[in-house]
């Protein structure tokens, strides 16, 4: 077909018209091959002048169009727009920078400004009289989704999507759900505890038939893209088939020999090697923790339901898409940071939360009654020197809050806040003061200004220069120094690495865009929610849970998704498979194949993003970019030099 | 270095009523204090060293004796923590420290022992005058000697010695260098601050307090003077007899004046009244008004059937010069005036501009 081709040249309001002549520009084009109209224009992106263009592209009937204006990242898809809004195949549209590319960068310059816009505008002439016409790719999606990680954040968005009507399968690494949520007694602000907060919402879970949850599994394998990944999961066993009758479960936990620190308590306990953390954790069935087990057989002696017999089992998932729910792990402080393991009565905040947990009417800590605390805040956020730049947001109100818990608990408590400026935000504030009104102390340094943590004697001294009282050094007499510890991304990544998950440079996933694209990640169908993305409070993981349970849900909704029709088009009788395209390929778009004695590279095209990186490495240039194909780059660099 | 001692809060609350533990260190108060220089900064740091409750810190400080109570802090603060009656509670807090025996800091924190001296006192003077048959000439002319020998006494058992603490702590302990002709050359600022209150001038909106402030104390000491060293109830001087007339009216109609204001509550300055305030402004005006009403009495002939007038008189009196001048209000006019003599020998020795 002949092609009849528009183009619009924009003065962009004297931004371009300033300094290229583009009167002198329509005049240089107008008269080439194929071009049927050409016109400049105050402001194409106008209302006015995007009407005229539809009205020129239906009357006469034009199959290309080019408009020479701003960047592409500004206004590509405005005329795409447009064109579509004409009947015209958005790819058949080309867009032409000569603001950012040429008036600007060349306000010095004038004529030579308007000799490059004048090529530039041929280049996409040339583009345009190529441009085929691109249908979306539409792929057939699973109606399911995979959760992983069951705290408080993965359970949301898993009885969201339920909700919605999808499959969900909840995959739980631990043995028992809730994550950290349930390893919290009381929590900011309404005060309910982690337990009951998670009962609550694995009450709800049990109601439902389309959640299928597993514990003690690990994602080790998947396959596959956007709309159908396939997962491979194994799941431990538990040794125990049903809980034992008539409670000789504790029983069976008092008869083990076995004591190991219980990462439950931030190991400031032990437990036995068959356990439960609470009587009613989900799934109301202990575990035996196998590798601690030394299998002396004295559980089995009381307990007639265990059963060492059980194996790990491998199951195979197919989900349209995955919603990360992996959580953080409490930053370790380093060895005698703030004296931690050095000195005998420094813990950190998650240890003094379940401290305050475990014990019942007097606050005791290595057989002492604890009276004087000490917080120490922002240990492992806001380093100055470690790689710890962000604030961890939860930790302030969190130990407000634990500190004001401890006073109403113990009574007779004096807690001393040693902070660099607290952030209670939003309405968290209240309790920041609540805790002055009830006499809390307040000390503030600078982070050139840490505070000195030392023995004097059997008595433990946190000393300071506090910046409110005119950097006068002052002390306190510690029972117990608390380190106010933050978020850090979890030690094991073996999941983020399996799916090959971005990470910022905090090391935590990485979303698209912080503002518009909060939950998305660059891996089609994975979507990132919790603090997995970063430290986030629990309103805030339940936030970004329901955020990225609709976001997952989009996806496989439809039962189809409609993906972008410019990706690689690989020929195979010219590969000779050397490998390079697929170790290019940032997206693992490129798989080997082999046909006989023949082998040669495939393109998943699900999961292609068009971004070229194969091009050019392909030694036997087998492989075509569709709308950016060689011929058309060809040709614009011929209309260019 | 400081240690830091929660317990003073609770220590300090007895002394008056504030909120020390809504302070969130804004700094209004300071912003607005008219004493703020920015090496002395009013009130914060002493509502900062009192939270932490660093008491050598407080003990050795002029800062509260400097302040007159303007209010401005305390009706700027955002947080309704009180700052001015924070000051004034530190006052009474330093003036227990100062006082050697004890009882100053114990009628402070209690109402109960207050009333329990003024009832002492009160049982002592009727003892003392039935033991005399209600004689009034022998009362009347014991009455006398008592107020010259209470002066002298209190003077020299109870106030110089605190002076003399007073001086340890904020001179000497914090090892200020001092010469001899820096106490001699400041020794008028002494004199100028005790008479004439010259300094809560400096206070915003504090001219007619400043005023009525200044007529009361020259009344009050030329009363004490008139009574004690002119011998007014015994005068035959027209000119002294009307002298004592005046002074004593000056002295119980500004006190009224005060009075009605602490019960109005309208100034920031008179909403937190404790019991030693009403002590002392009371007594002051039962004291003025008695002293009037007796001499009034004895120039009417008519003191000798009513005896009761004088000794009414003479309890007051007692009172006053046992109870409340040794180790009440009064003993803010003393520790004021050299706080502020201290202080101009710390300027004139450059402490604060280290």
């Amino acid at each position: 077909m002949k092609k009849k081709i528009g183009i619009y040249i924009c003065h962009c309001g004297g931004n371009i018209s300033d300094y290229v002549d583009v009167e002198k520009v329509k005049k240089a084009v107008e008269n080439d091959a194929d071009i049927f109209l050409a016109k400049t224009t105050m402001f194409a992106c106008g209302d006015t002048n995007q009407n005229e263009m539809v009205d020129d592209i239906t009357n006469m009937k034009l199959n290309g169009v080019v408009v020479a204006s701003c960047s592409p990242k500004l206004h590509l898809q405005t005329f795409r727009s447009v064109s579509e809004r004409a009947g015209l195949n958005k790819y058949q549209y080309v867009h032409a920078n000569i603001r950012e590319q040429v008036s600007w960068p060349h306000s010095d310059d004038k004529l030579g400004a308007t000799e490059k816009a004048i090529k530039q505008v041929k280049a996409a002439i040339a583009k345009a009289r190529l441009a085929e016409p691109l249908e979306p790719m539409t792929i057939t999606a699973q109606k399911a989704v995979a959760v992983i990680g069951a705290g408080v954040a993965g359970i949301k968005a898993a009885l969201q999507l339920s909700d919605m009507g999808t499959q969900v399968y909840l995959i739980e690494r631990e043995p028992f759900v809730g994550g950290r949520t349930a390893q919290w007694e009381r929590i900011f602000t309404s005060n309910e505890t982690g337990k009951e907060i998670i009962s609550r919402l694995y009450k709800d879970i049990l109601s439902r038939d389309n959640i299928t949850v597993f514990t003690q599994a690990e994602v080790v394998d998947y396959s596959g893209s956007i709309g159908d990944f396939k997962l491979m999961v194994k799941v431990a066993p538990r040794f125990i088939r049903e809980h034992c009758v008539e409670d000789n479960l504790q029983k069976a936990i008092d008869v083990c020999p076995v004591e190991v620190p219980d990462s439950f308590n931030f190991e400031i306990n032990s437990r036995k090697a068959i356990y439960n953390h609470y009587p009613s954790e989900y799934p109301y069935l202990p575990v035996i923790d196998i590798q601690n087990c030394t299998r002396c057989g004295e559980c089995e002696k009381v307990c007639k339901n265990i059963d060492f017999s059980q194996k790990e089992e491998t199951l195979n998932l197919q989900v349209g898409s995955i919603l990360m729910a992996t959580g953080f792990d409490p930053y370790t402080p380093a060895d005698n940071e703030y004296g931690y393991k050095h000195i005998d009565n420094v813990i950190t905040l998650p240890q003094f939360k379940r401290l305050l947990a475990l014990n019942d009417s007097k606050l005791m800590y290595n057989g002492k009654v604890i009276k004087n605390i000490a917080y120490i805040y922002c240990v492992g956020s806001r380093q100055v020197n470690g790689d710890n730049k962000y604030c961890s947001r939860y930790c302030c109100t969190s130990t407000i809050h634990a500190a004001i818990h401890a006073k109403e608990k113990f009574g007779n408590i004096n807690n001393y806040h040693f902070n660099r400026g607290i952030r209670t935000y939003g309405k968290q504030e209240l309790l920041y003061d609540e805790s002055s009104r009830m006499g809390d102390i307040y000390l503030q340094f600078f982070e050139d200004g840490e505070p000195q943590i030392y023995k004097e004697g059997n008595k433990t001294i946190v000393k300071v220069k506090d910046v409110l009282t005119k950097y006068k050094e002052l002390e306190v007499e510690a029972d117990l120094v608390v380190l106010v510890t933050g978020m850090v991304p979890r030690k094991d990544n073996a999941i983020g690495s399996l799916l090959k998950l971005p990470r910022g440079r905090d090391k935590f996933f990485n979303e698209i865009h912080m503002k518009l694209r909060p939950v998305e990640t660059v891996i089609d169908g994975v979507a990132i929610s919790g603090a997995c993305q970063g430290p986030k409070n629990v309103t805030e993981s339940v936030n970004s849970a329901l955020s990225a349970a609709t976001k997952s849900f989009s996806i496989v909704s439809k039962g189809e998704i409609d993906l972008e029709p410019v990706i690689a088009i690989i020929d195979k009788d010219n590969c000779t498979w050397c490998g390079a395209c697929a170790e290019a390929c940032p997206y693992d778009a490129i798989q080997k194949t082999v046909d006989g004695d023949k082998s040669y590279a495939v393109l998943n095209s699900t999961v292609c993003k068009g971004c070229g990186m194969c091009l050019p490495v392909c030694p036997s240039d087998a492989i075509d970019l569709t709308a950016y194909s060689n011929h058309e780059i060809e040709n614009m660099i011929d209309a260019l030099l | 270095m400081a240690r830091i001692n929660p317990e003073f809060s609770k220590e300090l609350k007895k002394y008056g009523g504030f909120d020390l533990n809504a302070c969130y260190n804004c700094g209004n108060c300071t912003a607005v204090c008219s004493l703020s220089t920015s090496e002395n900064s009013f009130p914060r740091e002493m509502v900062r060293y009192s939270v932490l409750g660093l008491e050598s810190e407080i003990e050795t400080s002029l800062n509260p004796w400097l302040c007159y109570y303007c209010g401005d802090c305390s009706s700027t603060c955002p947080r309704e923590a009180d700052p001015g009656e924070l000051m004034m509670s530190l006052r009474r807090w330093l003036t227990g420290k100062y006082d050697w025996t004890g009882l100053s800091g114990l009628i402070y924190r209690s109402l109960t022992a207050s009333i329990i001296a003024f009832v002492v006192v009160a049982i002592g003077v009727i003892a003392f005058a039935y033991a005399q048959a209600f004689n009034l000439e022998t009362i009347l002319h014991i009455g006398h000697y008592f107020e010259m020998f209470a002066i002298g006494g209190v003077f020299a058992i109870i106030l110089l010695p605190n002076i003399i603490h007073m001086w340890y702590l904020t001179i000497l302990k914090p090892k200020t260098k001092v010469s001899l002709k820096t106490y001699i050359k400041s020794i008028g600022d002494l004199f100028v601050h005790m008479f004439t209150q010259k300094r809560t001038l400096g206070c915003d909106d504090n001219k007619t307090r400043w005023f009525e402030h200044f007529i009361l104390v020259i009344g009050y000491l030329s009363l004490l003077f008139t009574t004690v060293f002119l011998d007014w109830f015994s005068a035959q001087n027209l000119f002294i007899i009307l002298l004592g007339y005046v002074e004593s009216a000056i002295v119980f109609t500004v006190t009224i004046i005060f009075v009605s204001g602490r019960i109005q509550k309208k100034k920031e300055v008179s909403q937190r009244s404790q019991p030693s305030d009403w002590f002392f402004v009371i007594g002051l005006l039962l004291m003025g008004l008695t002293a009037f009403i007796v001499r009034l009495f004895i120039d009417l002939n008519i003191l000798d059937n009513n005896v009761w007038m004088y000794l009414f008189h003479l309890i007051i009196l007692a009172q006053w010069a046992l109870i409340i001048v040794p180790f009440g209000k009064w003993t803010h006019f003393l520790y004021r005036s050299f706080a502020m003599y201290f202080d101009k020998l710390k300027t004139l020795e450059g402490v604060y501009n280290e």
